[in-house]
């Protein structure tokens, strides 16, 4: 195997071929790019909730001078009894790992520091809002949350239950419907770049018909008139590979931007970003090669 | 070396055949004119032999070899041992006459130590000492021609097929293309021409062989292009 004439070959179809494979560089950059995005977006969604996983509560939110149910506003704040009751009724459910009761001063400096991103919601919230609780960690979040908070739920001094979980669900949803659409748009663009590609190496291949002609006609092997191209439409996807990685290394920038305004760690290590990377290299590598070949089975028959 | 047995070929969609039960032996070292009117299927029978068409029916062996039976990604290895000529010579524009000639031996994975070695000999065997830098469009149509017929026999293969190779040359220059021909031919190479050049087949005193219609009419050593006259 020549190397250095098989590349020649390949500069000279590159060139010859500019303003196609320009397209399809472009092409192949923004879909891996929107692709690694909605990689990432994966990434970071799991990231979250396995964190949340060993953090989210019930918080068990009890009677104060400002009640939210009617029941708390006809019966009046908690009483020290009813604490009691409650705190026992808790601690005897076994899906319960462990009752932690806030006092509504201990409750207001927890709001204070999970929202100390938003300082204007802090300044609008007087510490009265804010009732004393009972934190209660499950054993699995997902699964007991429901029978814990009906258990409590209408309890003489108990307000309201606000399952953790719950919220997280709702943002989950968000993120993955965005993270959908980010997928949904890069496959589309990935099968135009198919498209692309085909066109190109079929365009190639008719510039250099004649070079081909002869190849076959003094015995090349198949292989051999079959490789320039192989290597230029590879060589045009890793281009776009190139391309894409840069992009991808500024979303992550981008997305680790938004940190501040999460009270919660959502940063991506660097290796998440290089697999990522990985996956579209293979990905380019891939779509360019094997569309390369089956339009070359194509057009250059022996 | 080539040895055609009962072999027809009818092109798709075509209702006559381009080729019709021919039987025919040409053997090794052999020189032989294939003549006959256009359409009569000189063309077909080289293509044949190249296996770039495949019978309809009959066999085809070419150095012993049952081209039915090879497969597909066997005939590189076939084609290494036929080199070929055309009337309009197909010599890629953009590269020199050296580059034209050694394009052929890189294609194949030669060394760059053999193409170096045998590029300028097969240069001087035609005739073109002094004009290896020189681009297609910088050569005369003899010329031309002369850089395919060192293309073609550079790898030194054993049969060399010539479709019509004076078919856009003038007569007198014709001559000068006989003679290389002719040298290719007395290194051992079996040359099949086909050709309308009356002049050259008269001149050459070889074998002919006459096609009509896509059947042998005529096969005679020491020939000439047309009987009747
Ligand atoms: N690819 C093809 N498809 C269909 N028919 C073909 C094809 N090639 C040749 N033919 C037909 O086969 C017959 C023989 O053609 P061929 O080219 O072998 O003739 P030829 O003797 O070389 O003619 P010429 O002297 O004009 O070159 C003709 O009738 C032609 O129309
Ligand atoms: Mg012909």
């Amino acid at each position: 195997m020549r190397a250095q004439f098989v590349f020649g070959e390949v500069w000279v179809g590159l060139r010859r071929n500019l303003t196609m494979t320009a397209a399809l560089v472009v092409v192949v950059a923004i879909s891996l790019s929107l692709l690694g995005t909605g990689l990432l977006f994966v990434k970071q969604v799991d990231h979250t909730r396995s964190l949340w996983q060993s953090r989210v509560q019930i918080s068990i939110y009890l009677c104060d001078q400002t009640p939210l149910s009617t029941q708390c506003a006809k019966n009046g704040p908690v009483t020290a009894a009813e604490k009691a009751q409650i705190s026992h009724v808790l601690t005897a459910l076994n899906q319960v790992v462990h009752v932690t009761y806030l006092s509504q001063q201990q409750d207001y400096q927890q709001f204070r520091q999970e929202m100390a991103g938003f300082p204007a919601l802090i300044a609008n919230t007087p510490p009265a809002d804010i009732p004393a609780s009972f934190q209660v960690r499950l054993k699995n979040a997902q699964a007991d949350a429901a029978p814990v908070a009906a258990a409590v739920a209408g309890m003489p001094g108990v307000d309201s239950v606000v399952d953790d979980s719950a919220i997280l669900t709702k943002f989950y949803k968000l993120l993955g419907g965005a993270r959908d659409a980010v997928i949904v748009t890069a496959i589309i663009l990935i099968v135009a770049a198919i498209l692309l590609v085909a066109n190109t190496i079929r365009l190639s291949a008719f510039n250099r018909r004649r070079e081909t002609a002869i190849m076959r006609l003094v015995g090349a092997s198949n292989f051999y008139v079959q490789l320039p191209f192989l290597v230029e439409g590879m060589i045009a996807g890793l281009c776009g590979w190139l391309i894409a990685t840069g992009l991808l290394i500024g979303a992550r920038a981008g997305l680790d931007g938004l940190q501040q305004y999460f009270p919660f760690p959502i940063t991506l290590s660097t290796l998440d970003l290089a697999q990522v990377v990985t996956i579209t290299m293979l990905i380019a590598l891939v779509l360019c090669g094997t569309t390369s070949f089956l339009t070359l089975r194509r057009y250059l028959r022996v | 070396m080539i040895h055609f047995e009962g072999v027809t070929k009818t092109y798709p969609n075509q209702s006559r055949p381009a080729l019709e039960s021919v039987d025919l032996d040409v053997e090794k070292g052999e020189f032989v004119f294939l003549v006959g009117p256009s359409g009569s299927g000189k063309s077909t029978f080289l293509r044949l032999i190249l296996r770039e068409e495949r019978p309809t029916a009959g066999r085809i062996y070419v150095a012993g070899r049952d081209l039915a039976r090879l497969s597909t990604w066997k005939v590189p290895q076939l084609r290494r041992r036929i080199g070929c000529v055309f009337q309009d010579f197909r010599l890629l524009p953009g590269k020199s006459v050296y580059q034209n000639i050694a394009f052929a031996l890189e294609v194949i994975g030669k060394p760059r130590r053999f193409i170096r070695k045998v590029v300028p000999e097969v240069i001087d065997l035609v005739g073109l000492e002094g004009k290896a830098d020189r681009m297609p469009d910088e050569l005369s149509g003899g010329e031309q021609q002369r850089v395919a017929m060192a293309r073609a026999f550079v790898n030194r293969p054993m049969i060399l097929l010539a479709d019509e190779p004076t078919g856009n040359i003038d007569p007198a220059t014709s001559i000068g293309i006989m003679k290389v021909l002719d040298r290719i031919n007395r290194t051992g190479t079996t040359v099949v021409m086909a050709t309308h050049d009356a002049a050259i087949v008269d001149s050459m005193r070889k074998r002919v062989i006459e096609l009509e219609y896509g059947k042998v009419v005529r096969d005679q050593s020491r020939g000439v292009y047309g009987q009747a006259y």
